[in-house]
């Protein structure tokens, strides 16, 4: 006998051993053999072989032995079908049994044997069950109808167990209740259209009832499925709060949560000016300032959260500053966060205390933890700017330690502080440079060259200390390498005399030795730039600079809005939506629906406001609310209605601006240039090595001012099937700057679809072929959709209309004009380059209405410092005039209410890329003579406000 | 939902597995070790996704307690009932401990059987889970009353007459017809938790308290119980009466079984408790020490010599004479590369070390009477001393514990069971604070 047979021996001995002790007469003995069977089972055993063995135990009256056999039931049944058969008599006699305890017992096992050949036998005991005269049976079989629905969702409709489940809604034990909610909560999910859970008033009503009532878990099902639910009105909205309120002060921490997920939710509805929004605002902060007071885990997921009120409603915690300053024993991951939110919080009333905190806080052991304190700093004197000076002279401190990390990290902050107060504290630009030699860190490496080429003009030695970083240029890391090109380029605009050196060197360093195309296409502008047009170079590299906006690290607001539904839930912890981590459709789709029941301004909640209305009337709210609700009847018509699309040119008011920006594009004064720059020989000398092939439209254009003023009226010629207005083309590149090619064009938005209408001359002796057409990155991502369709070529004095379809999704750079478009021609004869300007109407899209409730929300949310306001004179319309004219333009009227002679319209319009752009406009109707119109305009972008202003002007004169 | 719940070692061997919706396999757990033991002290720990299979997991009794799930549940929840679980595992076994867990198994399995049904938590109250359960708890421990070696509660002094041995709290509730520790008991225990920071001149610049009252019952019958605490507590923050020192919360939260009808008028708490531990009332104090803060120090940093620092701290403690302060232990960060240290303490009981590794010196004093006064001088060497490093001494941190203590003043006036049972039960208070984070900056 081997080894290894003695082994199997062993092995089968285990189990024939196991065999007859559960064959045994002993009850005692049979139960232990069981729970053997059990363990083996948990730790990972196969202990199927015992399977029939197990089964002939099940007929007991040994409650506890029953309880064993259900449990292996459960577990081997999937795997042995046929003998799983062998159970259903007992289970079916179970579930008559006398003792409630085995009914519910046997109903819950049932449903747990994934086995599609036992679910028929299933239906008539659970159907009983459904209707058991004791609650703990009931509440068994309204979860196990779930069950069998995840098996076979066909049956469970079939036998319309459904319908019994929602009798069970109004059941009169709340652990049912509970549970028939929990269960077709989890049904509808797979059923997204269906009216399972209908929840209306009366259901509504019973659910808040059985909420004073049930265990903890079960008000946590039920919190949860009032969450989805839409109040009819403000009333509703504020009686269902009050009932939920008191549930912030369970000790269960997840029912307080559910509890803030429902307020925070039905609060949108209620108007801000209402004695108990504010009530309620107070009674938020201290279920959420308890939740700090729980164990590590706790407090964690509580602060991811917090994190994401405090974006949505700063004012509920805004008192409550102290509770996020860390404790020395916390865990990094929870100080992280309360750093987090410190700065969310941070104001001018509270900087003070903040700034204190922060300063302890950066001579803590913790590196990551200091370094995102020092951060903090920076980022507190960018938001508060009274604070700034303050926030300045900490970091000097800080940077005084010279403990590494801490100086990198400060120098780092400095860099965006001078980004935001230009000019203003570059006093401290000394300190920084003594810390010069510290620095190993690429980002604050960078940073400091930024500073230093920035403020070059100050610093006496700057090339000295830009080419201390030159010595080791190809060791650096590209980031460097980038800022270090600019920088240098900087300082020699700045001292063009003594720098000349330094900048060659580093041009041919980034272009001839370097592998980084990167770097290389930035060496070869920089080179072109200073060797063509110095001035142009001036205005490029030396341009003033956006100032960086206040807020950092946002997150953007229709996924907040979406994370504010799921408060409580995971994606609250994880900060992304259910939908991305959550796999299959399960879920997803409903907590979808969720969000945009709220005031959601997902991508989806147009849609919502054209079907909304008929399902769920909106709420009627006081205030400016009561009289938007006068005006619920009012019939408007949908955006593809018979109005006439009228298409708004902007041509005239953008002309200076196209002179301009071209003049400015060209450099055509070159000739003054070289004075300027000191004229010294042999930097011309120098700088005449770059290499020659200069693009031809850089070269010294004439003016092309006159060129543009002509307007050509060649709407005839535009033979477009829609008939829709489109304004008259203008040259946008004249023959003579194109060597013959004249380009005249204009825009138009048919059908959704962006086109670019050209018409495009031959002036030229030679036949023109070849062309093609590319734009540069612009403001909101236009890009041609397909190839210019110039089939056949173009012969002298020919002219051929084009009309060339956009997409919205090429790449997107902020232009100044923000609607500027500069676009290039390429035919055979060479390459031309021209910009043009595009009415912003083109990219307002067609489901651009939004619902009445979110745009209140959403006019209310945006901070007042966004509204612009503009006056629209010499209109002879009415207000229904306007709408219908404003809305062929996809600019589309939310509601009209008339106050003292005057009709105010709510308007609201949705560009490509995502912004809501809102709009109240007040239109004096008393008097005809009177002819003004006032227009405020909203917008969370406001730059993009005056063109939009431009474009109702422009439509409503038309 | 919840899909799976499994208890595991710390090792990682598979004490307990229960699969609910059949949707998830078992290797699950595997990966769940995997990923947790992967884990790098920055990440947070609570939540961790593998391949759409969500995993939360609290740590206690040295055990991972594991749900998963693959829907989008809220972790309030399952964290909520993984302490619930763990609570209750430890009423019925007595004890958390991989031992207990492995010889309950079967137990373990027949309370997640009631308590979670198809991944919808059904229940977690012992009152009617004790209905259900059928198994027999098998105590790991014998319990026995005369096993003293663990003397006191909390680590207080045996000066009272009567004082509950600490392990006394730790034992099967289910032991109805077992012969030993059939003794009717209830305990009670205030506990708060000090969090304190004091500004560098001596300023207190925050203070919070949370507190709970816990009760721990031993009764096999449900008789109501009536709690009454200080007549003159109130709660919120605009209650403020006349110049009396009134004993005050900010907020309080209760257990849903307890009743407040006489709560307004006359505090007291009604409550019927169930077998096993709950807590009845959660509170807290923000802003406002009702007392002074039980340490004040008055350190003193210079540098002397080249390379060594001299940092004197002189530590007050503000405790009533009779009270005392156990297990006091002092941190104070060092300059970094720090390499050695000579102490002069005022008593031999003290110790204090260095440790380098965490950049800070240790200085323990395991008894301080109240209004007694230590102090400490510390001479540290550290070489290529700066004067910015100086700045990196501090803030001091304190954490100590002070038995028979409540910073609030909250009290536990009596303790009445209705209807009276004779003779039959035995009732314990017990106080104490503990300092959660007490800083105090120089």
């Amino acid at each position: 006998m081997t080894d290894s047979k003695y082994f199997t021996t062993t092995k089968k001995g285990e189990i024939f051993e196991l065999k007859a002790e559960l064959n045994s007469d002993k009850k005692e003995k049979k139960k232990e053999a069981v729970k053997k069977v059990i363990a083996s089972m948990t730790v990972g055993k196969d202990v199927s072989a015992l399977f029939p063995d197990v089964v002939n135990c099940m007929q007991t009256d040994n409650l506890e032995l029953k309880k064993l056999v259900y449990l292996y039931l459960m577990n081997y049944a999937k795997s042995q079908p046929d003998m799983a058969i062998m159970a259903v008599n007992t289970f079916v006699k179970d579930c008559e049994d006398p003792n409630p305890l085995i009914r519910a017992l046997a109903v819950r096992t049932m449903g747990c044997i994934r086995v599609d050949k036992i679910t028929e036998y299933l239906c008539e005991p659970l159907r009983k069950c459904l209707k058991d005269e004791d609650p703990y049976v009931r509440k068994t079989a309204a979860v196990c109808v779930a069950k069998l629905h995840d098996i076979n969702a066909q049956l469970v409709e079939d036998q319309g167990f459904l319908d019994t489940l929602k009798d069970l809604i109004s059941d009169s034990n709340p652990m049912v209740v509970a549970n028939a909610v929990a269960a077709l909560s989890e049904i509808a999910e797979s059923h997204p259209n269906s009216n399972l859970l209908d929840l209306n008033p009366q259901t509504i009503n019973k659910l808040l009832t059985a909420l004073n009532e049930c265990t903890e878990w079960g008000q946590i099902f039920i919190l949860d499925c009032l969450a989805n639910y839409m109040p009819r009105d403000d009333r509703e909205s504020q009686s269902i709060c009050e009932r939920v309120t008191p549930r912030l002060s369970h000790a269960n921490s997840a029912v307080v949560l559910s509890a803030v997920k429902v307020l925070m939710k039905f609060m949108e509805m209620l108007p801000k000016d209402l004695d108990y929004y504010g009530t309620l605002l107070k009674k938020l902060a201290p279920p959420l300032v308890t939740l700090l007071s729980a164990e590590p885990e706790l407090q964690y997921v509580a602060l991811r959260n917090i994190n994401l009120i405090v974006q949505k409603r700063p004012e509920i915690l805004k008192h409550e500053m102290k509770v996020f300053f860390v404790k020395y024993n916390d865990p990094i991951y929870v100080k992280l966060e309360k750093l987090d939110i410190m700065i969310r919080l941070a104001s001018q009333a509270n900087i003070a205390q903040v700034l204190a905190e922060l300063k302890e806080y950066a001579t803590e052991v913790d590196v990551d933890f200091v370094r995102k304190a020092v951060r903090a700093i920076g980022r507190c004197a960018i938001k508060v700017e009274q604070s700034a000076e303050r926030c300045v002279s900490t970091l000097l401190d800080l940077i005084q330690t010279k403990v590494n990390y801490v100086v990198q990290e400060a120098i780092v902050v400095i860099k965006d502080i001078f980004r935001k107060y230009p000019n203003k504290y570059e006093s401290v630009i000394a300190t920084l440079c003594e810390n010069l030699d510290s620095l190993d860190e690429p980002e604050a490496r960078a940073a400091m060259i930024w500073i230093v080429g920035e403020y070059a003009e100050r610093i006496d030695n700057a090339d000295e200390l830009l080419e201390s970083f030159l010595e080791g240029f190809h060791d650096e890391s590209t980031q460097v390498q980038l800022q270090l090109l600019t920088a240098i380029v900087k300082l020699f605009l700045k001292k063009p005399t003594e720098t000349q050196e330094l900048v060659q060197q580093v041009l041919s360093l980034a272009t001839q030795d370097s592998d980084n195309p990167d770097l290389r296409d930035r060496g070869y502008i920089y080179w072109r730039l200073l060797s063509t047009d110095p001035v142009a170079a001036k205005e490029v590299v030396l341009a003033e600079k956006p100032l960086i906006s206040e807020e950092t690290d946002l997150i953007e607001p229709t996924l907040l809005e979406e994370l504010i539904c799921h408060i409580g839930t995971l994606a609250s912890v994880y900060h992304k939506p259910p939908s991305a981590f959550v796999e299959g459709s399960r879920g997803v789709q409903h907590k979808k629906l969720t969000a945009r029941a709220g005031s959601g301004e997902s991508a989806e909640s147009p849609d919502v406001g054209l079907s909304g209305p008929s399902e769920a009337p909106p709420a009627v709210i006081p205030s400016q609310g009561d009289l938007l609700g006068d005006l619920l009847n009012l019939d408007l018509a949908p955006p593809t209605a018979t109005v006439p699309s009228v298409q708004p040119s902007m041509q005239m008011g953008a002309m200076d601006l196209l002179g301009g920006g071209l003049d400015s594009l060209m450099g055509d004064e070159s000739d003054t240039l070289g004075g300027d720059i000191g004229g010294s020989p042999s930097m011309g000398g120098g700088l005449g090595v770059a290499p020659a092939a200069m693009p031809a439209a850089l070269g010294g254009a004439p003016a092309v001012g006159g060129g543009l003023g002509d307007l050509f009226d060649l709407s005839g010629g535009v033979g477009m099937p829609t008939g829709s207005y489109v304004a008259p083309k203008t040259v946008w590149l004249p023959a003579m700057k194109a060597k013959g090619l004249e380009i005249s064009g204009t825009f138009a938005r048919r059908g959704g679809i962006i086109q670019m209408d050209l018409s495009l001359t031959n002036k030229a002796m030679s036949v023109m072929t070849d062309f093609a057409i590319q734009f540069n990155r612009n403001s909101f991502g236009l890009a041609p959709a397909g190839p210019l369709q110039v089939l056949t070529p173009l012969s002298p004095n020919q002219t051929i209309d084009v009309s060339l379809p956009l997409s919205t999704s090429g790449p997107v750079m902020k232009m100044e004009p923000l609607n500027n478009l500069q676009v290039a021609v390429k035919n055979n004869i060479d390459v031309f380059y021209f910009s043009c300007q595009y009415p912003i109407s083109m990219i307002f899209v067609e489901d651009g209405k939004m619902e009445r409730q979110v745009f209140l929300a959403t006019w209310k949310d945006i901070p007042n410092d966004n509204e612009a306001l503009f006056q629209i004179k010499d209109i002879h319309l009415n207000s229904d005039a306007a709408s219908n004219k404003l809305q062929g333009s996809n600019i589309f009227t939310i509601a009209k209410r008339t106050v003292e002679g005057q009709d105010m319209l709510y308007l609201s319009v949705k560009l490509t890329n995502g912004i809501w752009v809102l709009a109240e406009m007040r239109i004096q109707t008393g008097n005809p003579n009177y002819t003004e119109m006032e227009l405020s305009i909203k917008c969370r972008a406001p730059e993009v406000s005056p063109f939009v202003f431009q474009c109702y002007e422009l439509v409503l004169k038309n | 939902m919840i899909s799976q719940i499994f208890i595991l070692s710390s090792k990682g061997d598979h004490l307990i597995y229960k699969d609910f919706r059949g949707e998830e396999s078992k290797d699950a757990i595997n990966v769940f070790y995997e990923m947790v033991t992967a884990l790098s002290g920055n990440q947070p720990p609570v939540v961790m996704s593998h391949k759409g299979l969500n995993f939360i997991h609290i740590r206690q009794g040295g055990l991972y307690w594991v749900a998963s799930t693959n829907t989008n549940p809220s972790p309030f929840t399952i964290i909520e009932f993984l302490n619930r679980l763990a609570a209750l595992t430890k009423d019925y076994c007595g004890s958390l401990s991989e031992k207990s867990v492995r010889m309950n198994f079967a137990l373990i399995y027949e309370l997640l059987d009631e308590m979670v049904d198809f991944g919808y938590i059904q229940t977690t109250s012992t009152d009617i889970l004790k209905n259900f359960i059928q198994t027999e708890a098998v105590s790991s421990k014998p319990f026995s009353l005369f096993d003293l070696s663990n003397v006191g509660l909390f680590g207080a002094e045996t000066q009272q007459s009567k004082v509950a041995p600490s392990v006394a709290a730790s034992r099967p509730i289910m032991s109805s017809r077992g012969e030993q520790g059939g003794k009717n008991e209830i305990f009670v225990d205030v506990i708060e938790r000090l969090s304190v920071v004091i500004g560098s001149k001596g300023v207190l610049m925050k203070a919070d308290i949370q507190g709970e009252i816990r009760i721990k019952c031993f009764l096999p019958t449900c008789s109501e119980m009536r709690i009454g605490l200080n007549e003159e507590l109130s709660i919120g923050k605009s209650e403020l009466k006349g110049y009396s020192s009134a004993v005050r919360v900010d907020e309080c939260r209760f257990h849903q079984a307890v009743k407040l009808d006489e709560f307004d008028t006359f505090r007291i708490l009604k409550v019927c408790p169930s077998q096993g531990e709950q807590t009845v009332m959660q509170y807290q104090l923000c802003d406002e020490l009702p007392c002074a803060p039980p340490f004040q120090l008055f350190p003193s940093v210079e540098k002397d010599y080249v390379n060594r620092v001299l940092i004197f701290l002189k530590l007050r403690c503000d405790l009533p004479p009779k009270s005392t302060a156990l297990n006091v232990s002092i941190t104070v960060p060092v300059p970094k590369g720090s390499t050695s240290m000579s102490q002069e303490l005022s008593s031999p009981d003290q110790t204090a070390e260095l440790q380098p590794k965490n950049k800070a010196l240790l200085w323990e004093i395991p008894r301080f009477p109240g209004g007694a006064q230590l102090s400490a001088l510390f001479k540290v060497d550290v070489p290529g001393l700066s004067s910015a490093s100086l700045l990196e001494v501090g803030p001091v941190s304190m954490s100590f514990e002070l038995p028979k203590q409540t910073c609030t003043g909250l009290q536990i006036r009596f303790l009445r069971l209705s209807p009276t049972q004779t003779g039959l039960s035995q009732r314990w208070v017990r106080y104490v604070t503990h300092s959660d984070s007490y800083t105090i900056r120089i």
